[in-house]
């Protein structure tokens, strides 16, 4: 078991729990970190630092409904003979932590659950024949890796911290490491050094009523979160309780600036959905479509602390709230290159985690009605099962005293069972992918922007879902990640860049990594629509690598046939949409269609109906 | 071990509160005796925020006043971006509604009238006497529909411990019968399951709930004020459940500083001393309800000219809405909105102020189109204002 105090690295995840532990308010920290990284162990060695006898609940990726809010207890209810509430989850974690690894990964219906709980305090049990309330006001401790896919906003919106994704540690701190988990640590010193920083928590704790925060710096601190296009009003609460929890932590009374640059960098930056502009326009949010900074020029120490040494200096002078606003911007831009909108542009590098999502399982979803079955291989629907045994009663104990068997509460027969019936989520997932190359580009984009809107218009009706990938240039890139909703379509495709090259092959990888993704979430069903001419000039390399030489044309083939053979094998339908005129078709899309096993249409002008009614025609 | 135990325990209690409820009504009922009665009230939980205290938003605020000075406007939809208070604003809703009176202890409810004629009628039954029946007055119900609901206690169902123990199938009303006369709130409607959707729809369509499931067959009033809330971006409404919906209010992050830092100061204040603020806003939370309960005592009393309803014809023709909710939505929610701001005669500037709410999402979609809702109202409007004054 490693300590808190051992872990090495991280420091930001450390500051972020640290924080939490202080003021259970911020409402957790989710710590988004790739694979390796330690981001499960400092997870759970946040118990040390807690007050002794803190819950500390872990939640499986794989909880039912009824495990997580809470049901009927099966055995207490059949040997007593009258309803018995189990508690779910999210109520065992109350006063404490609950803890979720891979929350990317959470099935939706899970994260709604949970989200409900955060924002009441409790849990409403409204299920087969109970009605109750438990408490549930847990802190909720994250980890994911981004590779495996997002994290819910609406989620990530009611956690105050989100800790900037880290990657590896240095090779210094990685041989510190090793040494921890060969055990050459001495365990007096470690417990020690955990007995300091739990009796710090508790000072900070005490200490966190008495700090008080000027109206001056709560202004700097919202007109950050205006500036960054942070959606959402809730955020400020969270940002100045990050601040005080802070100044508590250094057993100050009062914020300093130190403080709100920690809250800055833990509860706004990670939400940022714009560069900060100095000018500050308070218009509406722009699509997460900046470029990335301009390399850093080398030389400059990158790791330097968030305390500038020079803004030392500026800091005699008395503080009006626009000096506060400009050391915050300073806080912020020298962030900048590292963490902005870092959760979502996470290297996508592909991961061993092997394919979670053919793991899906019939007994989960919801729960719809119950039907006669067997009870081995089946979840039994208890409820359901006691109402269909109740008349029969008093005759059967007759019988039974009969035939001088031991009296037994109930009498339950195999013909009275019920099983539970679940519904998966069912609907498809569209993965629209546009060529954006060459001069045609334009006509495609429209025609793939009013297919996306038409197919989400009746989204509704099968629970489908459409995402959008456009390529050009060197690689790839997800426009619209799976989504229902004609609001986000319309505001994510609002700019579309054309021109440049043809990244055929990293189109369809990124296209597999989001059906993949999909799959883990319960979407079984998963369509490509390429709207293309099939003439991929650009190879996978680029997608990962820049500055990657081109290569061949024989080996770009190879690249497409493996990929496609891949995405087939996977159960990926696919059809193809060649919309290029046709004394310029060189067969390469049809061949494309064939090589993934999926159909070719050949559609010139084609309308956005067109294109609709070939997807749903498959 | 010990967690079982004390919901045994809490069942046990809940059990004897039950039976308590019964007794209580055989006072009055004999036929009502044999169903259990389950205490309609639930356990309250924390103090919620005071609805008076919740800065901006004034769009949401003044569709869920409207709805409780009159409850056919048909229930608001809140759409907009996360953390902008959309459920806390809700919840807080419950302390400032008007008080209903109803048949004591009744789980559907209902006033003396819809008693006597439900009750009266029934087969095998005693003649009621009106007098013995004794009347109790209640806050209008609020009641929670979390989405993990399952249909069964939703719609009600055969009372299983009844069964069990004595045979008797008695019925075990759900939430629907609770929200009766009430608001019905759900959180994040926009994700909830299909098939309780179309439970909702049904209900809401016919104000009754009718159960035929498990042996038994009960129909009791179901009229609720249906309010919804979510966030667009995580999926879209069912296009009958948005036409469901009388008001469509918007909510979007507030920009202005000065209001965010009052949101951040009373928020705090309200955490570190919940008692203590609530204290600081009884008066208003108390002059609001009445200033509610006054607006429901003269709503009979508005009326509304030829003139303005031609208008209000003209504008919903003009927008292309299709079918009548439209229209009526829009009179019944200028009524009360009249009545609201103390006035008796309803003029096209309250039809201005509310046209935007009753109509937004009555728009035909198209997806490629730029022009926001709101947008094209307000234009509309603007002609029909035009033509009005030139007439």
């Amino acid at each position: 078991m490693i300590a808190f105090t051992d872990i090495v690295g991280m420091d930001l995840a450390k500051q972020a729990l640290m924080l939490l532990a202080v003021d259970s308010e911020l409402g957790g920290v989710v710590i988004p970190s790739a694979v390796g990284s330690g981001k499960s162990t400092i997870a759970r060695a946040f118990a040390d630092i807690l007050p002794k006898g803190t819950p500390f609940v872990e939640l499986p990726l794989n909880v039912t409904e009824d495990r997580l809010i809470g049901g009927v207890d099966l055995e207490a209810t059949l040997a007593t003979g009258t309803r018995v509430v189990q508690h779910g989850v999210l109520s065992k974690a109350n006063g404490g932590v609950l803890y979720v690894d891979s929350i990317s990964l959470l099935d939706s219906s899970a994260v709604s659950h949970i989200m409900d709980a955060i924002s009441r305090g409790e849990v409403l049990v409204e299920r087969e024949g109970l009605s109750e309330v438990h408490p549930a006001k847990f802190m909720l401790v994250g980890t994911y890796d981004p590779t495996d896919g997002e994290v819910r906003m609406g989620l990530l919106d009611r956690i105050g911290i989100i800790v900037p994704f880290t990657a590896q540690n240095d090779y210094r701190a990685r041989k510190k490491i090793v040494n921890i988990v060969l055990g050459t640590r001495d365990e007096e010193d470690t417990r020690d050094e955990l007995k300091m920083l739990a009796g710090l928590i508790q000072a900070a704790r005490e200490q966190l009523p008495h700090v008080s925060i000027t109206s001056e710096q709560v202004q700097a601190l919202i007109q950050t979160a205006i500036s960054l296009g942070v959606e959402g009003n809730r955020v400020d609460i969270f940002t100045v309780r990050a601040a005080i929890a802070s100044a508590a932590l250094a057993q100050r009374s009062d914020v300093e600036e130190e403080d709100m640059k920690l809250a800055i960098k833990l509860v706004l930056i990670p939400r940022a959905t714009r560069m900060p502009d100095r000018e500050a326009a308070a218009d509406d949010m722009p699509p997460q479509e900046e470029p990335p900074q301009e390399e850093e020029p080398e030389g400059e120490d990158e790791e330097a602390p968030a305390d500038t040494p020079d803004a030392d200096a500026e800091e005699e002078q008395k503080e009006t709230p626009d000096m506060i606003e400009e050391l915050m911007m300073d806080a912020i831009e020298m962030e900048l290159p590292d963490n902005i909108l870092n959760i979502s542009l996470a290297s996508k590098k592909k991961t061993t985690t092997g394919s979670r999502g053919e793991a899906l399982n019939n007994r989960r979803g919801r729960f719809v009605r119950a039907q006669p079955g067997e009870m081995r291989t089946n979840k039994v629907a208890l409820i359901p099962t006691l109402i269909s045994a109740a008349p029969w009663q008093e005759t059967r104990r007759r019988d039974s005293k009969m035939a001088g068997r031991s009296k037994t509460a109930l009498l339950i027969t195999k013909d009275d069972v019920k099983i539970k019936r679940f519904r998966d989520k069912s609907g498809t997932l569209f993965i629209f992918m546009v060529d954006a190359s060459g001069s045609m580009a334009l006509n495609r984009m429209r025609q793939a922007k009013g297919a996306v809107a038409s197919l989400l218009q009746n989204a509704y009706v099968h629970r489908d879902q459409v995402a959008l990938i456009s390529f050009r240039g060197k690689q790839a890139q997800v426009l619209l990640p799976p989504s229902q909703s004609v609001d986000r379509a319309k505001r994510e495709l609002d700019v579309l860049p054309t021109g440049g090259g043809t990244p055929l092959a990293s189109a369809l990888y990124l296209g597999w990594e989001t059906a993949k993704q999909a799959r883990t979430k319960g979407i079984s069903q998963i369509m490509f629509v390429l709207i293309t001419d099939g003439r991929g000039n650009i190879g996978l390399q680029a997608t990962f690598d820049p500055n990657a030489e081109k290569i061949p044309k024989e080996d770009l083939e190879k690249e497409i046939e493996a990929l496609s053979l891949s995405i087939q094998a996977d159960g990926v339908a696919s059809i193809v949409i060649d919309t290029q005129m046709n004394y310029l078709s060189r067969g390469e899309a049809p061949k494309l269609a064939q090589k993934l096993g999926g159909r070719y249409f050949y559609l010139p002008n084609a309308k956005a109906e067109q294109i609709v009614e070939a997807a749903l025609s498959f | 071990m010990s967690q079982t135990e004390t919901a045994a325990k809490k069942t046990a209690a809940k059990k004897t509160g039950a039976v308590k409820a019964k007794e209580d009504a055989t006072v009055t009922t004999a036929p009502e005796a044999k169903k259990a009665v389950k205490p309609a009230a639930k356990k309250k939980s924390g103090l919620a925020f005071p609805f008076t205290a919740i800065v901006g938003q004034e769009e949401m605020k003044l569709s869920l006043i409207l709805n409780i000075i009159d409850p056919r406007i048909g229930g608001v939809l809140v759409m907009g971006h996360r953390g902008t208070g959309k459920s806390t604003t809700v919840r807080a809703l419950a302390e400032v509604l008007p008080l209903i009176e109803r048949v004591e202890g009744d789980t559907y409810n209902r006033t003396l009238e819809q008693y006597l004629e439900a009750e009266d009628g029934k087969k095998g039954a005693k003649a009621l006497d009106p007098n013995t029946i004794r009347i109790e007055k209640i806050p209008v119900p609020v009641v929670d529909l979390p989405l993990g609901a399952t249909e069964d206690r939703v719609c009600g169902t055969i009372d299983i411990e009844q069964a069990l123990t004595s045979g008797v199938k008695a019925f075990e009303p759900g939430l629907l019968a609770q929200a009766n006369r009430g608001f019905l709130y759900i959180d994040e409607v926009n994700l909830l399951d299909d098939h309780l959707v179309d439970v909702l729809l049904d209900v809401a369509a016919s104000g009754k709930n009718v159960v035929e499931r498990e042996g038994i067959s009960i129909r009791h009033p179901a009229r609720f004020v249906l309010v919804g809330s979510g966030n667009p971006e995580e999926g879209e409404l069912r296009p009958q459940l948005l036409d469901r919906f009388g008001l469509h209010a918007r909510i979007i992050t507030i920009l202005d500083i000065a209001k965010r830092v009052d949101i951040v100061k009373r928020r705090r204040e309200f955490d570190e001393d919940p008692d203590a603020f609530m204290k600081k806003y009884n008066r208003e939370q108390q002059k609001l309800q009445k200033k509610i309960q006054q607006a429901k005592d003269l709503l009979p009393e508005v009326t509304m000219t030829d003139a303005v309803l031609t208008d209000i014809a003209r504008l919903c023709m003009n927008l292309g809405i299709d079918g009548h909710r439209g229209e009526l939505t829009i009179t019944r929610t200028a009524y009360a909105h009249a009545a609201f701001r103390g006035e008796t005669v309803v003029t096209m500037k309250h039809v201005k102020e509310i046209a935007g709410l009753c109509l937004r999402h009555r728009l035909r979609k198209d997806p490629l189109e730029t022009l926001d809702a709101g947008e094209k109202i307000d234009r509309e409007l603007a002609k029909v204002l035009g033509e009005a004054e030139a007439v």
